[in-house]
């Protein structure tokens, strides 16, 4: 299975670097997002999870720095650790990683939120 | 030259004052949102915090004129896209971002509604309700409302929102909300 790598850039919308990797399972977002087309864009990644989840069956850390998400995007992440909190819950084995500023209260609400929406073990790590 | 239409906007430029760093208004596509986005990155460095959230704010609200504005534009590209206003004000304790435009009278009753319940809901009450409005499937219309909500939970503040009719069919649609410092 081929990894899933895209290359983020600030050029008219914020399009997040993403890198997953398909033989370790680590999986990151990084920068900011805020998208054209939200749904189109996560898309993809849903489906790359989807697949390394039927063929690889391997453990998935999704790693999380995003600095900034639009609202559009809060969906598009909710749909994806809903995806990861099920495959846990059929056995697979599930890390996520949050990354935030320790200055930015409103994006730890966002992670805690996330905790109390999907009952994934979210880990908040400030930097 | 047309002299009322210069002193129109002189008399436009002195209202706006030395405590507004921003005003537009016209469509709202990908291209203005960067620019002002950008502009506002760097009008508000020094207060980094205030910043990100008039930032956020604007994201949200200026992306709703796109969307759902009644007063739409053709560009050269042929896209269809939502006229309306952006202002940011600046005061000793706090920034006031505004957003101004046209809405179909018919739409302005849910959209009044959802404003009063967002004021209504202290933050934990607003979470839940993002929270709730966040699983419902993502009808284009229910996207305003969560833009709405996340602009309530940004700002900490209550959503000013002022509706006046300006024909049958349509209503100018206001909203400013107060960003501290």
């Amino acid at each position: 299975m081929e990894n899933l790598e895209i290359e983020g850039s600030h050029k008219n919308f914020f399009i997040p670097t993403v890198s997953f990797n398909a033989k370790t399972g680590i999986c990151e977002i990084s920068g900011e997002s805020f998208l054209e087309d939200t749904v189109e864009f996560y898309k993809q990644i849903v489906e790359w999870l989807e697949r390394y989840i039927d063929e690889v069956k391997g453990p998935i850390a999704f790693i999380v720095k995003l600095s900034y998400f639009n609202t559009s995007t809060s969906r598009s992440l909710l749909d994806i650790l809903n995806l990861l909190k099920d495959y846990e819950d059929e056995g697979g084995e599930v890390v996520v990683n949050w990354h935030f500023d320790e200055n930015d209260v409103d994006m730890e609400e966002d992670i805690d939120d996330y905790i109390i929406d999907t009952g994934l073990d979210i880990n908040k790590i400030p930097y | 030259m047309d002299n009322q239409l210069n002193s129109n906007i002189l008399d436009l430029y002195r209202t706006l004052g030395n405590n507004t760093p921003l005003s537009y208004k016209g469509p709202i596509d990908d291209h203005i949102l960067q620019v002002i986005g950008t502009y506002i990155g760097g009008l508000l460095k020094h207060s980094p915090k205030a910043g990100k959230k008039v930032f956020k704010i604007f994201i949200e609200l200026a992306q709703n004129i796109s969307y759902y504005s009644a007063e739409r534009s053709k560009l050269s590209n042929n896209k269809d896209i939502g006229t309306g206003m952006v202002l940011i004000s600046e005061q000793a304790e706090y920034y006031t971002f505004m957003t101004g435009n046209l809405v179909k009278t018919d739409d302005i009753i849910t959209i009044i509604e959802k404003s009063e319940v967002i004021n209504s809901l202290d933050r934990e009450e607003l979470r839940q309700y993002k929270r709730e409005q966040r699983k419902l499937p993502p009808g284009k219309k229910g996207g305003a409302h969560i833009g709405l909500i996340q602009v309530a939970l940004t700002s900490s503040n209550p959503l000013d929102i002022e509706v006046n009719p300006v024909d049958d069919e349509h209503s100018f649609f206001s909203i400013a909300v107060k960003i501290d410092k």
